[in-house]
């Protein structure tokens, strides 16, 4: 068996360790005998939704955004809607989830279209509440920081989310997920996510495949069986994994007093 | 009318009876109240500090005496005879101040700094304070400068109030985006405060790294570039840690000719031709000496130097090009910068040697994936075995989220590592990382038997056992975030192996 990877612009949208995620698929297909392919599609490649099994897109820039919404729109638009159309498993992290949306509105109040996977939109912060964003405070007050924990069926998924911008799912979409700690979508309706066939955006960095192997195997096996049918896979040992997932789980329901606290003040 | 309750009654009484200059005189001399509480409230603070043994007092004092009196900073600095210098950027502004301040003090100027760590604009208000007299008076002789290192948040804010005369940027990476967010934002404020300055103001930059170099773009400072032209230490493509890739002037792709490490590089754009600007201060021939040091042919507008360093890596013989560049700009011979690199102790994490027990340890403190990356070659590019212990917390100072080190080139290390341990309240996230980065022991067993084990939180007893591990004549590597550091540190400190870093920054002085 092989599963091709489509990792999407993996030199302007890969910010927050979300490459991570494409070392995780890799070696627990390799760890069960899978063959995988990575296929880097920088702006201006092209998505062949007969070849890719699995597309991953990260986080990036505020300032990226133009260029990826344009060649999201124009050169990868079409191959992308076929795949996940098709079945194909998708996972879309952060500025990935927000442009995958119908629209997105920027910081400055500009509306950059989507691609219209997700039904959902997106609003930065600072646009909602007419912030002018020329200091750090003023950037940190907008943004959305810290662990995020999501209950996603009957498990548990731990990860950090950093965004600007709120998401709003709209009339029929299915979240990913239900937030339990942080902000996900928009901190005010408790959803986190979008899930479209197989295609789910997310706020969830960390990234959130290595602490998160269910979420992982998940979407390898998806993959798979639009290809080659029904797949099983094999277990693996996943102590390291898990262990390091619950120490997450411990940390973001914590409340760390006294490195927070020297550090509000100016020290370090 | 005498004001009831006034501070000073006798003088109070005085300007009452002067109706037409009263209103201004008393301002000021409310000010001078004001001012002279601030400074000797904040001295009370750092006496109390640390006679309570609760580290050095350098943040607090400022903060508090800023509080008081808000413009007193701002007079402080103007105070400063011959004005101040700021340093900052990602990586290496602390040794790049280090270097500075050595040079500056070699030519006979008294050079005021801020120690280690203390890079807020409180951290800075404390060292002027402490140099003010009991009436808020700055008390320095005429020959007094300013050498401060600067956080990268918080360089607007320095730039307003202490209009320095010098800027020095070294470089800015991927660094804590939960507390800094984007680079380009970074970027963005940076290229806001510097449009504000005017001519009397000099900006030494980074002409490798292309979001540094295109603040020289829009400022009317006068702009000096720094960089390195010697091609031997070229790699063949961009690292993934690389966070500017793209023209910051039309967006397009940047075309690198030579890239050094992470975006660091000799580069052009090929859409709209801007490129990297020609250094006036280049370093032409650089020779690395392993972890022992380094040597740089440097050009300079004064003729061609030499630049002896005890610190290893090519981003440090950087920083002292940066010290280099700067030193000049302030009329100090680049001979006294040669003399201050040789004598440079290294500062708080920064390839910092530990004897323990007749065995040997190099403290290197590790923030973001460039900082690491380079690290890791250093440690790889050493001769003899390897022992590594690597240490990751996740508070604040750390940075809260640690998605980081999946973006650091673990897998370098695969199969070279003889000892390796993790730590830190994030060990867990450590061994993760390194499994997938398959990370084995070179010994043969499937893993370094150190990682099979439950990883150890306890970054103390984590170095213990691995110093006992780590025969006589190896070093032991740690490499290990903030807060992990510190506290280690603080326990080598206590048990007599190091001296405590603000004790050190007044050693230095």
């Amino acid at each position: 068996m092989k599963l091709v990877l489509g990792y999407l612009y993996p030199s302007v949208m890969s910010q927050y360790g979300d490459r991570g995620n494409v070392l995780t698929i890799q070696k627990r297909c390799q760890w069960r005998g899978i063959d995988v392919e990575v296929d880097h599609l920088e702006l201006g490649d092209r998505v062949d939704p007969d070849r890719v099994d699995l597309l991953l897109v990260g986080g990036g820039a505020d300032t990226h955004q133009r260029l990826v919404c344009d060649d999201l729109l124009h050169v990868k638009g079409d191959g992308i809607r076929h795949a996940v159309e098709d079945g194909a498993a998708a996972f879309a992290v952060c500025a990935g989830y927000q442009l995958w949306g119908h629209y997105y509105k920027t910081a400055t109040g500009d509306e950059l279209p989507g691609l219209g996977v997700f039904p959902a939109h997106t609003v930065h912060r600072a646009a909602q509440t007419g912030t002018k964003l020329d200091t750090i405070t003023k950037a940190g007050s907008v943004r959305a920081v810290g662990n995020l924990v999501v209950r996603w069926g009957s498990r548990i998924l731990v990860g950090f989310e950093n965004h600007g911008g709120r998401t709003y799912l709209e009339g029929g979409a299915r979240p990913f997920g239900r937030v339990l700690a942080g902000s996900g979508n928009n901190s005010e309706d408790g959803w986190e996510g979008c899930v479209h066939k197989n295609a789910i955006g997310t706020y969830m960095h960390g990234p959130a495949f290595p602490k998160n192997p269910a979420l992982a195997d998940h979407l390898i096996k998806t993959a798979l069986t639009r290809r080659y049918g029904s797949v099983t896979l094999d277990r693996l040992d996943d102590a390291r994994e898990i262990s390091a997932q619950h120490r997450a789980l411990q940390q973001a329901t914590a409340k760390s007093g006294r490195w927070r606290r020297l550090w509000s003040d100016g020290v370090g | 009318m005498k004001a009831l309750g006034e501070t000073g009654g006798s003088q109070a009484g005085r300007l009452a009876g002067e109706p037409e200059a009263s209103a201004p005189r008393r301002r000021a001399w409310t000010t001078m109240t004001a001012r002279a509480a601030a400074v000797n409230a904040g001295k009370t603070v750092r006496f109390m500090s640390r006679a309570l043994g609760r580290g050095g007092g350098t943040t607090l004092p400022g903060h508090l005496a800023d509080r008081i009196d808000p413009g007193l900073v701002a007079a402080l600095a103007r105070a400063l005879p011959n004005g101040c210098v700021l340093i900052t950027g990602t990586n290496g502004k602390t040794t790049t101040t280090r270097i500075m301040a050595g040079a500056a003090r070699a030519s006979g100027l008294e050079v005021i700094t801020n120690p280690e760590g203390s890079n807020m604009l409180s951290g800075i208000a404390t060292s002027l304070l402490v140099r003010a007299n009991r009436l808020g008076i700055l008390e320095v002789p005429a020959s007094a400068i300013g050498i401060f290192e600067v956080d990268e948040g918080a360089l607007p804010a320095a730039i307003e109030t202490l209009s320095p005369r010098l800027v020095v940027i070294t470089n800015l990476f991927r660094d804590q985006l939960d507390r800094y967010f984007e680079v380009d934002f970074i970027a963005h404020l940076w290229q806001r405060a510097l449009s504000k300055v005017g001519p009397s103001t000099t900006v030494v930059l980074n002409a490798d790294d292309p979001q540094v170099a295109y603040l020289g773009e829009g400022t009317s400072a006068r702009v000096m570039y720094f960089g390195v032209e010697d091609r031997q230490w070229a790699r063949p493509a961009l690292e993934h840690a690389a966070d500017s890739r793209r023209c910051p002037e039309c967006s397009h792709d940047l075309l690198y000719e030579l890239s050094f490490y992470a975006h660091l590089g000799h580069y052009a754009c090929k859409e709209c031709g801007w490129r990297r600007p020609d250094p006036r201060f280049a370093a032409w021939k650089v020779q690395l000496q392993g972890v022992e040091g380094s040597e740089s042919h440097v050009s300079t507008p004064a003729g061609d130097r030499l630049l002896r360093l005890p610190l290893p890596g090519l981003y440090n013989a950087c920083n002292a090009l940066a010290a280099a560049a700067a030193a000049s700009c302030l009329g100090v011979d680049p001979d006294l910068v040669q003399v201050a690199a040789q004598a440079t102790m290294s500062a708080f994490g920064r390839f910092e040697r530990v004897s323990v027990g007749g065995k040997q340890a190099v403290l290197l403190l590790v923030k973001n994936p460039t900082g690491f990356n380079e690290s890791l070659r250093l440690v790889l590019s050493a001769s003899g075995q390897r022992y590594l212990l690597l240490g990751l917390n996740s508070n604040g100072p750390d940075g809260r989220d640690v998605s980081w080190i999946w973006d650091v080139e673990f897998e370098a290390c695969a199969g070279r590592i003889q000892y390796l341990a993790v730590s830190g309240h994030r060990a867990s996230d450590l061994a993760l990382r390194l499994k997938y980065a398959g990370v084995r022991d070179p010994g043969g067993r499937p893993e370094p038997a150190s990682l099979a084990a439950p990883a150890v939180e306890d970054i103390v007893a984590t170095f213990f056992t691995a110093i006992e591990q780590t025969p006589r004549g190896e070093t032991l590597y740690v490499l290990a975030s903030y807060t992990a550091l510190w506290t280690l540190r603080r326990e080598l400190v206590q048990r007599g192996y190091l001296a405590p870093f603000f004790r050190q920054a007044e050693v230095a002085r």
